[in-house]
């Protein structure tokens, strides 16, 4: 049995870097446990076989596949950036850069799904803070229609549940999740009720009064709650956010936490889709002035605003770091594949925390495969030449 | 390298008591130099103004703060692209410029060293990654530690105010982070605020749980700066930033920190009396006098222009009280154990008695203080205005008619309240420009090789068209030269430069790892072995320049 660590695991948003690996042939176990990291490990470590590079499904080398990636991209009408799932903010900065050069459009996540829409972020704000902070301050987290349980299996132990301290769990999902089944409060309204729910809670907590059907007692629990504490958070992702209304739902939310702030602390914590959504976002805010999705096609950076998926793409060149399936991928219909080195496992770089907070990841077992930085790098010189 | 001849201009370098003569400056290898063989570049700045590059002591540039006010605010850049070309990555301009755009615009200015003022150590690595993104300048930073609970925790151990475990930790820091300097953001406050949203009010209120006070924050930390020796002293937001009678407070922190070595940031924000109807009022002479008196203490001014601005602080109940005054949007973002930020747009008006006031005191700072040296500008960029209005500034501050026609324009019972309509008919003269857009600011940084035009200075030079209209003269140079490389000729970029981080070191012992560890582990949700930066992509190329204790 072999030992690594402590590490920076990538397996979900939390950027766990706490974490010794012990391997055992191929059962991989992680100290804390998580399965979530343990599998996401091994996969990145099972490599079987694998060329290092594809063109049309034949094992090529890394050179020509990157030369017909070039070609594709400097011949493409059309061209988007995407998907970024355990990227590092190395990756992102290349691939940013090179969208800049081709003209691309640049959205982290699939281009296929809904997509996020305008952000609700700047009409009216947010206040957020870092795992720490809500660990050692919020005494009622509320997890908003998602199950971090199984999505990021550490988050409630790293909030200190399970530790010294009273806190309560409260959680809005009408599904049986395993984080239901921690709540100490669960409200079970459907998904649809959202926007009522959150703007009735904004009204009520400022003490307007509503005409309210059934969801008053559970709503009045909620406050009640709320009333008992000096700070509380609200954990969401795209269970409140994806889909049509997302924004409002958002927005909603947003504007509860800031009343909410008039007589305590409030703070949110957004679940990212994956991890290294954060990195690129970032990145992309700093590097264009715009987080979420932004165009170069005009020359300079634009926001993008779509809600359904854009199919105007002829050429598609999709980043993510390392593992059996990853890498950079290239083409209509996905032409060409080259592996990249696993972020966090054969490459070193950063990452952003879901919360923000930047952190190392380190290299515990080397791999001959460059990173997806490097292969963009590569690709920028070839574009331009 | 290039070897540059710059010609026959006429040269202010107050930090070498030159007032413009007419001489030429010789560039080589990067660095002013004696002379310059037949074969160098020959500029000819006859009939124009040469001044070392633009140093800016205080700006928000980079970093988390920065970019949550990106994320905020991209309404008020969507109306100023910035396109690609062949040798420049696009981006967007507005109050909080893209990374790449804040480098352009600040070479284009004419300005080649930048500090970003305010970050938390917790994400230095996010800060490297920004100033990376930012070319064409030298960049530093300053890292928060007036919130630290680690810290407070040393501080109230016997004699841990004045300890050298104390000094130990600060000189940890810097090195962990690659931070160049200590800034103190209402110290105590941001933590009361983050946890239940309380403040601090005076320095000798408690923070809770810690039992340390603001004065003594500022005296433990002020003083292991001070004894350290660090080139730039301690870097002060000082508590009850833009509350009406805040300068008793500031006047206080002042005194706290007599004997030692000390940096006011924004001070007209902190220069406030108590009209009545609890209106501020105008205290800035009372802190000139404080300052003439002291000249172990400087300050940048942190004027405000009429117009839109961001405010972004890591004062979290600074942020709180503008959302309340009725801030359409305003972000808050906690960072653990360190400190807190807060983020609203803003507009200055003129018509607006506090507005005007705040506008007039940041020019009566400029106009009565004495020393120039001590008084530096900054519009605490973008909290009182983009560093984009710098040029209208210095001509505010050189154009007595055209400072006269803006003073007309505005709410009339707010100036009254200052010394503007007093006769103040003060011109500054181009020499006190340099003085305090160059000379005065890299002095203060410990920067020896900038803010200075003698031989061995870095070779960042910006030469101006000697126009009658100071703000077109300053706002477009008609040559920037970066590390001995023309970067600029006439308002157009023609070489990217990457520019330096700069980074400073002060020795310590490193078995204060082993009384910061189990703090950490306590307190910190990331290990203690990852904190530090030690990637050479972030920290390279640097200059690091050593304490002077060390």
């Amino acid at each position: 049995m072999s030992e690594l660590g402590p590490i920076t695991c990538m397996g979900c948003g939390l950027l766990c870097d706490d974490v010794t690996v012990e391997t055992s042939g191929d059962d991989v176990r992680l100290r804390p446990e998580c399965r979530l990291g343990a599998r996401w490990f091994a996969e990145r470590t099972r490599l079987t076989g694998k060329p290092p590079a594809t063109i049309n499904g034949e094992p090529a080398e890394v050179g020509a596949a990157l030369a017909r990636a070039a070609e594709l991209l400097r011949s493409a009408r059309r061209p988007a950036v995407s998907g970024f799932e355990g990227a590092t903010v190395e990756d992102a900065r290349a691939a940013v850069a090179l969208a800049d050069r081709i003209g691309a459009l640049v959205s982290h996540g699939s281009l296929d799904g809904p997509w996020a829409g305008a952000p609700a972020v700047p009409l009216r704000g947010s206040s957020t803070a870092t795992l720490g902070e809500i660990r050692d301050r919020s005494r009622v987290v509320v997890i908003w229609r998602e199950d971090p349980e199984r999505t990021h299996p550490r988050l409630l132990g790293r909030l200190g549940f399970g530790g010294p301290g009273e806190r309560t769990l409260v959680v809005v999902d009408e599904r049986e999740t395993a984080t239901a089944a921690r709540a100490g409060l669960r409200l079970t309204w459907s998904r649809e009720r959202d926007l009522v729910a959150l703007s009735a809670l904004h009204a009520l907590q400022r003490g307007l009064t509503i005409r309210l059907d059934e969801l008053a007692s559970e709503l009045s629990g909620l406050l009640e709650r709320l009333a008992t504490v000096h700070h509380v958070t609200f954990v969401y992702g795209a269970g409140l956010t994806a889909g049509p209304g997302g924004q409002r739902r958002a927005l909603a939310l947003h504007e509860l936490v800031r009343s909410l702030c008039q007589e305590r602390h409030a703070v949110t914590l957004e679940l990212p889709a994956a991890p290294g959504t954060r990195s690129a976002d970032d990145v992309l805010a700093w590097q264009t002035g715009y987080a979420g999705s932004v165009d170069f096609a005009s020359g300079h950076p634009e926001l993008v605003m779509a809600t359904e998926p854009l199919d105007e793409f002829d050429v598609t060149l999709r980043v993510e770091s390392g593992g059996s399936g990853g890498g950079l991928v290239a083409g209509p219909d996905a032409e060409v594949w080259i592996r990249t080195a696993a972020a966090g496992v054969s490459a070193e770089g950063t990452a952003h925390r879901l919360d923000g907070v930047p952190l190392a990841l380190q290299a515990p077992q080397a791999d001959s495969a460059p990173t997806a930085a490097a292969l963009l790098a590569r690709l920028l010189e070839r574009v331009q030449g | 390298m290039t070897e540059i001849r710059i010609s026959g201009g006429a040269v202010h370098d107050p930090a070498n008591d030159v007032d413009g003569a007419v001489r030429d400056v010789c560039l080589k290898d990067g660095k002013v130099v004696e002379d310059v063989g037949p074969g160098a570049r020959r500029i000819d700045a006859r009939g124009m103004v040469v001044m070392p590059g633009g140093v800016d002591i205080h700006a928000h540039i980079a970093g988390p703060k920065v970019n949550g006010a990106r994320k905020l605010t991209p309404d008020t850049r969507r109306d100023d692209p910035v396109n690609r070309t062949s040798m420049l990555r696009s981006g967007t301009g507005g109050l909080v410029p893209s990374t790449f755009t804040t480098g352009y615009r600040y070479s284009l200015l004419g300005y080649t060293t930048v500090v970003e003022a305010a970050a938390p150590p917790l994400a230095a690595r996010h800060v490297l990654a920004e100033l990376r993104d930012t070319p064409m300048i030298d960049k530093a930073f300053l890292i928060l530690m007036g919130n630290n609970q680690v810290l407070f925790e040393l501080m109230r151990q016997p004699g841990g105010a004045a300890s050298e475990r104390l000094r130990d930790a600060v000189a940890w820091w810097l090195e962990a982070t690659g931070g160049y300097g200590v800034k103190l953001v209402n110290p105590g406050g941001v933590e009361l605020f983050k946890r239940d949203n309380g403040n601090v009010h005076s320095l000798d209120d408690h923070v809770a749980g810690f039992e340390v006070t603001p004065r003594q924050v500022l005296e433990a930390i002020g003083g292991a700066v001070d004894e350290l020796g660090l080139p730039h002293p301690v870097h002060v937001h000082a508590n009850n930033l833009g509350l009406p009678g805040n300068a008793d407070t500031t006047l206080e922190t002042m005194r706290t920190l007599a004997g030692r070595q000390a940096h006011f940031a924004h001070l007209q924000f902190h220069a406030y009396g108590r009209a009545s109807g609890g209106l501020p009022s105008s205290r800035a002479p009372a802190l000139l006098d404080h300052l003439s008196d002291h000249p172990e203490l400087t300050a940048d001014v942190g004027q405000v222009m009429f117009g839109e601005a961001v405010t972004m602080t890591a004062d979290g109940p600074v942020g709180a009280l503008l959302r309340d005054l009725g801030a359409e949007a305003w972000l808050n973002h906690d960072t653990e154990v360190e400190t807190g930020c807060g983020i609203v747009p803003y507009r200055y008006r003129a018509s607006s008695y506090v507005h005007a006031l705040q506008w007039g005191i940041g020019l009566e700072l400029f106009l009565l203080g004495k020393d120039p040296w001590q008084i530096m500008l900054s519009t605490d960029h973008p909290n009182g205005g983009s560093f984009l209005s710098y040029p209208k500034l210095i001509r505010l501050l050189m154009d007595r008619g055209f400072r006269d026609e803006e003073i007309g324009r505005a709410n009339q019972r707010a100036i009254r309240r200052t010394a503007l309509t007093d006769g103040l008919d003060r011109e500054y003269t181009l020499n006190e420009i340099a003085i305090i857009t160059r000379a005065a600011p890299a002095r203060r940084l410990g920067l020896r090789d900038k803010g200075h035009l003698g031989i061995g200075a870095d070779a960042d030079v910006t030469i101006y068209h000697d126009r009658d209209d100071r703000e077109e003269m300053f706002a477009t140079p008609r040559y920037v030269i970066k590390g001995g490389e023309l970067v600029v000729e006439e308002g157009e970029l023609h070489r990217v430069e990457d520019g330096v981080l700069l980074s400073a070191r002060a020795e310590f012992d490193p078995e204060v790892s082993r009384v910061l560890e189990p703090l950490f582990g306590e307190r910190y949700t990331v290990a203690f072995e990852h904190y530090p930066v030690r990637d050479p992509a972030l920290r390279e190329p640097a200059r690091v320049i050593e304490a002077a204790g060390s």
